[in-house]
């Protein structure tokens, strides 16, 4: 059976490895970024016409509102939902805490996983069939590192949001899980110092920081038609760093 | 740039990241004697020295400083 995937954050490290390791022929992939589309195109000569980008700026609602209503009118409801995109991680003490900085996160992270589930989620339901899938953090499991409370705050409103749909989904086979990877090498760490990305390294019981090759199987896998009775799950990614 | 700019430009970062303008460093401070001076913040602090003094610090040689001293003589080696 064709799958319809709508995949936000798409033109993410993680995003793009992902289209490339489940899309198989007959598949539509509905791709959004922000701004940075072209990172998509590499993905072209394998998925051709079925890859289906779209630039949305997520802080905000009527552009997700309108994308939205563009995906309905031209592919109908997807059969997966993964969303991935978050700000970068912003090292504050809470004292400084920026209010509109972690807004305009929330909106990226948590308002919009809500508003594409609110759209998407009863016909999924209806059709006793989906999948979705949201972007954690390992931050989440356990104490979570400190100055870092816009993040770890729209990182558990995403994680209570995936566990509340969950319970909801499940009676109609619909599932919905979480990965929770350790700090994960990507280009959204550009920004971060390299004695940072070090230490973590160092820290980890393995030696080393995650890698998108690591996370995107156990993405896959959660998308996936076997793991049909895995739903409500947050799936450690962390080289036994966290669990 | 000598070591007493050194010295004034690393306690101006310690009382950034601390937030704390009465921190006065001694050569023999360590971690017990600032209370939030953990391991994030070790790493914030070498970050902001990395940032101020336009150096690259190896994790290798930032593990082990046992006290304020050897991360001055670290940043006074680098800079020379």
């Amino acid at each position: 059976m064709p799958y319809t995937y709508l995949i936000t954050g798409a033109t993410s490290s993680v995003g793009s490895a992902l289209i490339r390791r489940v899309w198989k022929p007959g598949d539509i992939v509905i791709a959004q970024g922000a701004g940075d589309l072209e990172l998509l195109e590499e993905l072209r000569p394998l998925c051709g016409g079925s890859l289906h980008c779209y630039d949305v700026d997520l802080t905000g609602e009527a552009p997700l509102a309108a994308f939205l209503a563009e995906v309905r009118e031209n592919f109908g409801c997807p059969t997966h939902i993964v969303h991935l995109p978050a700000l970068r991680v912003v090292n504050k003490k809470f004292k400084n805490f920026d209010e509109q900085r972690f807004l305009l996160d929330f909106n990226v992270q948590v308002m919009s996983a809500l508003r594409i589930c609110k759209a998407f989620l009863p016909d999924m339901m209806k059709a006793r069939f989906g999948r979705i899938l949201f972007m954690l953090t390992d931050y989440i499991i356990g104490v979570p590192p400190k100055n870092t409370t816009a993040y770890i705050v729209a990182k558990n409103a995403l994680r209570g949001l995936a566990r509340s749909l969950a319970t909801e989904a499940a009676p109609a086979g619909v599932t919905v899980n979480c990965v929770a990877p350790y700090m994960m090498e990507t280009r959204f760490l550009t920004d971060t110092p390299d004695l940072i990305v070090e230490a973590s390294a160092a820290a980890n019981p393995m030696g080393r920081n995650a890698r998108v090759e690591d996370v995107v199987p156990a993405m896959a896998f959660l998308l996936s038609d076997e793991a049909g009775f895995i739903s409500g799950a947050e799936l450690p990614v962390t080289g036994g760093a966290r669990y | 740039m000598s070591e007493q700019e050194i010295f004034e430009s690393v306690q101006e970062i310690f009382r950034t990241v601390f937030d704390d303008d009465s921190i006065v460093l001694t050569r023999e401070m360590t971690a017990d004697d600032i209370e939030d001076w953990d391991s994030l913040e070790q790493i914030n602090l070498l970050v902001a020295i990395e940032k101020k003094f336009s150096v690259k610090f190896k994790l290798d040689d930032v593990k082990n400083l046992p006290n304020v001293g050897a991360m001055l003589d670290l940043v006074k080696r680098m800079v020379a």
